[in-house]
């Protein structure tokens, strides 16, 4: 069991004063299996409107700001207190197969974003691609496990690809990052969301915040952090959806804190919208993730 | 006499039975001329016997030559011109008791798609019984997840659907697509039946033809009846000018009376919907869309939307605005719901569907795609929800005959991983109508788009008619005719006189009106600059028509003083028109007379002018007459000496300042016209004046002076004696009385501005009424000895800061969105 404190602020600055603003933030944690948020806390400056939106795509708690006078930045600030207890699934031979699992999946009555046929097809940020399927294909055999494929795959990504900061951009098709075989968080889950639905499989986006583990001795880094992104499988009626990160290799564990769930990053970006107004945009981020008390052995 | 009309029809009727019996011996079996009861297509053969005696291709091309009129082009892909719509002369006839029977297959199926879409935006009943899996709904890139849980405004998701049917040789209509996004092609509807009404004239009475106006008027109502005010603003919501339907949507808003706005034109505040007018926001109560609906709204659905409205759904969920049809009505056109429908029919209905579909398995199932694996060869395979699936050749249909071995196996493998991407199709047959091949009778696979709208008491009422298209090749399968190249009009024929209809409202319910209303910023932004470029053209034309002429002469010893040449030369290098000559040969400026009448570098030769003239004249279909349209859209002149084809252009800017000047209404966007105008021909004189009207002017820089302002005739009115330099600055720049002078432009654009909406009842002038009445002032106090360069180049300056303000104050300055998003993640 952990207590994390996250703190994720956002600024923007603008050349010239941008008149009027309409944004979505998708910033507050959602309420998932083995999460709860504590305490959570919204500040924008230098002030604008905001309400909760009715009309959503993901699985994501949606504000609406509303800027309406003249600003040369714009800060957002959110806080959370969140608290995570969560089990690592283990691989077992009794686990429902790929193909079990695609064919629950096609036959499902749950249409709401929380069912896994919302994320069986492809998506438009992540569409369907024959290099990435062929290659994903390799460990996800039509009767071989579900967990077991899954782990697998993510470790293949984990193994074969660079992590490369300097390769992709934040709108980099899948495929041009599987070409390079190298990215970032955000590649590596596309691939690996574009691979296992070509094989049928309905998974679906997260993103959210990782706790860096320090190296033993050292200060745990802040302020270095960012958001994260990996990936939900759903695994069947029994073992529901199951959180696996490609960019690390691993089960999502204790380490990783859910902000929201879509189809891809475009269901859930943290902050998206419109500015009205002339001139160049900088954005600056930073998150901290700061464990506030340790229990149990997980972790 | 008599006997003669006698001999005529006779030959006409003639004519018409050998026609028809030519086709005949040659059309396949089922065709629609063919299986004719009744002598209503005789007559139809005799009227177009009568029009153009025995050959067809005459009335072919009356019957081009009015659509061309009508003016109702489209676009092809990337195609930068509007193309004439092709319509055939021979319309499709449809016996009033088979009509009635289509018409209530029509209106069954659009109350079952309403009723689809209110369960699947709703509580999904039919998904958690089993009648539909989820993935249905999931599939679709048209299911809008923001919209679920929520009741559009007015309570009807469709008011506008359209269906593609087509007809088996057999004589049974089924349906082959439903369009209930954003259905196109009524427009082209309505302007086949005025083509044909004008080449035609006769049939209408004679077959007692259905009219379409009361369809249209009812559609109108239908909309207004769900806003939530009485005298509700509705707009048409256009993707602009490069989609490829843009001419057939102005067209719709002319018809209909609806605003034709642009994402850009609207805002929302507060979650409502307003129209930036000159008079400032104006709400707007209902949206007829023509958009892929993801984006509709760049904050709720796609954020990557660049013409949408941030804050749109907002509004329609706040009950604000009504968007015909609701954003998420896409859902149902995705092919894998035809499987399901004769199941739904009976379930929501209970009743079986009155136009089946074509028959279709979806894959997702494991015996309907057992059924479909064993019976490829018939079958037609198709991506299930239109998103390109990774077994199929470029992902799109294809006749299972027509795989290789290899595109075989890719398509199995495919199957067994993702089945839920494909349907199979019978493959149908197509029954033929007669279409005019080289100028001879042919038969041609057609199909048929059908309009049905919600009218003001919300059932539905279907466009007796409709939208034939023709295959231009023989091959009668529905899956090889695709889009049809050729259109027909539909005329639904029957024993009794259809009464006429008139589109006006009886006795006095209609309020007069003289204001024709409002007008959007972006429309008076259009004018505007229409305006100025014109007037931009004329200038430079004159300019060069000037250097020509004179330069021609120049042999024969008429030529003006090299310094005035050189002049002339420097005013069109100023205006980057051209790069400065290297001499003043003949040669020379030849060259430079050429580059700047015809360059395609740069913005500012004549071509360029000339082109963004013409563009705007594109986007302003709904506000410019018919000619002045067709004036724009002249090609530019390519031959002839440059001398001519100057010539040409400005007899062609001539015309265009009259057609303003006498045929446009006197309406605000007129005023913005004409300031564009003025504020232009003022700048250009300016120009003129600091050119050759200084301390050092010669006779000959005086007389060109004159020339290029138009002013010759008035100086030599006014003043007997020569030339002089006083007296021509005086009558260029401050005499009131002259038309082409300073003050005449400076009290025009004061009195446009002063009779143009202001924002505020303080009586205080706003900005640009200031300038505008400050250099007015100026103008009338000014003394002609007195005027020299720097008090030119002040008024200059003034001109362009007053055009910036009336861009502030009326136009969508500033206004550019820019995404808010971009989030690196680890």
């Amino acid at each position: 069991m952990m207590l994390y404190r996250i703190r994720h602020v956002t600024r923007f600055d603008y050349a010239q004063p941008v008149a009027f603003a309409r944004c979505n933030l998708r910033l507050k944690p959602i309420l998932w299996s083995g999460q709860r948020i504590e305490e959570y806390a919204l500040s924008v400056q230098p002030g604008g409107r905001t309400y909760p939106a009715r009309a959503e795509a993901g699985l994501a708690n949606v504000v609406r700001l509303v800027v309406e006078h003249a600003a040369n930045s714009l800060t957002i600030e959110s806080t959370a207190q969140v608290r995570v207890d969560r089990q690592i699934p283990m691989p077992a031979p009794g686990d429902p197969t790929i193909a079990q699992i695609a064919a629950l999946a096609r036959a499902s009555r749950d249409p709401s974003p929380a069912g896994p046929a919302a994320y069986l097809f492809p998506s438009p940020l992540i569409p369907l691609d024959r290099a990435i399927a062929a290659w994903c294909a390799e460990e996800l055999r039509q009767d071989r496990g579900i967990l077991e494929a899954g782990i697998a795959l993510a470790q293949r990504i984990q193994r074969d690809f660079a992590f490369d900061p300097t390769a992709t951009l934040v709108d980099t098709p899948p495929h041009e990052a599987f070409a390079k075989r190298g990215g970032v968080c955000q590649d590596f889950a596309q691939i690996m969301l574009s691979g296992l639905r070509a094989a049928g499989l309905p998974a679906a986006y997260v993103s959210g915040y990782l706790r860096t583990l320090p190296p033993p001795g050292q200060p745990r880094l802040v302020g270095a952090d960012a958001t994260h992104a990996w990936v939900l499988l759903w695994c069947g009626p029994d073992l529901g959806w199951v959180g696996v990160d490609p960019t690390n290799g691993i089960w999502m564990a204790e380490d990783h804190i859910v902000m929201a769930i879509g189809r891809d990053y475009a269901d859930i970006a943290p902050i998206d919208g419109i500015v009205l107004g002339s001139g160049a945009q900088a954005m600056q981020v930073s998150v901290d993730v700061e464990p506030l008390e340790v229990a149990g052995s997980a972790g | 006499m008599a006997s003669l009309a006698e001999a005529e029809l006779f030959d006409a009727g003639t004519i018409a039975d050998r026609w028809i019996t030519d086709y005949c011996g040659q059309a396949p079996a089922g065709d629609v001329l063919c299986a004719r009861t009744g002598d209503a297509w005789s007559a139809l053969f005799e009227e177009l016997a009568g029009l153009s005696g025995d050959g067809l291709t005459i009335a072919r091309e009356r019957a081009h030559r009015h659509a061309e009129d009508i003016g109702t082009g489209y676009r092809i892909g990337e195609e930068g011109d509007e193309r004439p719509w092709p319509l055939s002369p021979v319309p499709l006839l449809l016996d009033q008791r088979e009509w009635r029977s289509i018409e209530a297959g029509v209106v069954q199926r659009a109350e079952l798609m309403e009723l689809l879409l209110r369960d699947c935006y709703g509580p999904a009943r039919l998904v958690a019984d089993g009648h539909l899996p989820a993935a249905l709904l999931t599939g679709s890139p048209f299911f809008l997840r923001p919209l679920t849980h929520l009741t559009p405004p007015g309570e009807h998701h469709l008011h506008f659907v359209a269906f593609d049917l087509c007809r088996s040789p057999d004589g049974h209509w089924r349906v082959l697509a439903d369009h209930l996004r954003a259905p196109a092609g009524a427009g082209y509807a309505l302007e086949n039946r005025l083509a044909m009404a004008r080449t035609l004239g006769g049939l209408q009475g004679r077959l007692n033809i259905e009219r379409h106006a009361p369809f249209f008027a009812a559609f109108r109502d239908g909309i207004a009846a769900a806003c939530r005010r009485a005298e509700p603003r509705m707009a048409l919501l256009t993707p602009g000018r490069f989609n490829a339907s843009y001419a057939e949507q102005a067209h719709l808003a002319r018809y209909l009376g609806f605003l034709l706005v642009e994402g850009a034109d609207l805002a929302v505040l507060d979650d409502r919907v307003y129209v930036r007018t000159i008079a400032g926001l104006k709400r707007v109560d209902a949206l007829w869309h023509r958009f892929d609906p993801r984006y509709l709204d760049p904050l709720a659905l796609d954020s990557h939307s660049s013409i949408g409205v941030a804050g749109l759904i907002d509004a329609t969920v706040a009950g604000n605005v009504v968007i015909a049809n609701a954003p998420g009505a896409g859902l149902l056109e995705a092919p894998a719901f035809a499987a399901f429908l004769p199941r739904l029919s009976e379930v929501l209905l209970g009743e079986p569907l009155r136009l089946p579909n074509i028959a279709t398995w979806w894959c997702g199932q494991p015996a309907e795609a057992a059924h479909v694996t064993a019976n490829l060869d018939h079958m037609l395979i198709a991506p299930a929800f239109g998103t390109p699936p990774l077994g199929l050749p470029e992902g799109k249909a294809v006749l299972g005959a027509h795989l290789d071995a290899g595109a075989r196996s890719a398509l199995r493998d495919d199957l067994t991983r993702r089945p839920q991407d494909y349907v199979g199709q019978e493959v149908v047959c197509l029954s033929t109508m007669p279409f005019v091949a080289e100028d001879r009778l042919a038969p041609r696979p057609f199909t048929l788009r059908i309009f049905a709208a919600r009218d003001a008491a919300g059932n539905w009422t279907v466009l007796p008619g409709g939208l034939a298209r023709i295959g231009e090749h023989a091959d009668a399968r529905a899956a090889v005719m695709g889009e049809g190249s050729w259109s027909a009009d539909v005329c639904i024929h029957g024993p009794d006189p259809v009464a006429p209809v008139s589109l006006l409202p009886s006795g006095d319910s209609t309020q007069l009106r003289r204001n024709p209303g409002t007008l959007p910023s972006r429309v008076a932004d259009n004018m505007f600059w229409l305006g100025r470029y014109l007037e931009r053209g004329e200038a430079l034309l004159s300019v060069l028509r000037v250097l020509l002429g004179h330069s021609i002469s120049a042999d024969t010893g008429a030529a003006l003083a090299a310094e005035t040449v050189d002049r002339l030369a420097q005013l069109v290098v100023s205006a980057g028109a051209a790069p400065a000559p290297r001499g003043l040969k003949r040669q020379d400026l030849t060259q430079l007379a050429r580059t700047a009448l015809e360059s395609t570098e740069g913005a500012a030769s004549v071509r360029a002018i000339n082109a963004q003239a013409r563009s705007i004249g594109a986007v302003s279909r709904d506000r410019l007459s018919a000619d002045m349209i067709r004036l724009l859209d002249a090609p530019f002149p390519e031959r002839g000496v440059l001398l001519e084809r100057a010539g040409s252009l400005q007899r062609r800017y001539s015309a265009l300042a009259g057609q303003a000047g006498e045929h446009m209404g006197r309406t605000d966007a007129w005023r913005f016209h004409d300031l564009g105008r003025r504020i232009e021909r003022a700048l250009a004189t300016i120009g003129f004046l600091r050119a050759l009207g200084g301390p050092q002017a010669t006779a000959d820089d005086l007389s060109t002076l004159l020339d290029l302002a138009d002013s010759q005739i008035s100086y030599r009115q006014r003043y007997l004696t020569g030339i002089a330099r006083v007296p021509v600055l005086d009558l260029l720049a401050l005499d009131p009385g002259n038309p082409r002078g300073l003050a005449f432009q400076a009290a025009a654009i004061s009195a446009h501005l002063n009779a143009l909406p202001v924002l505020s009842d303080d009586g205080i002038a706003e900005p640009q009424q200031e300038q505008a009445r400050g250099l007015a002032a100026a103008l009338v106090t000014a003394r002609a000895t007195a005027i020299d360069d720097a008090w030119l180049a002040d008024l200059q300056s003034r001109l362009w800061s007053l055009s910036e303000a009336v861009a502030r104050r009326y136009f969508l300055h500033g206004a550019e969105p820019l995404r808010a998003a971009g989030l690196v993640l680890a």
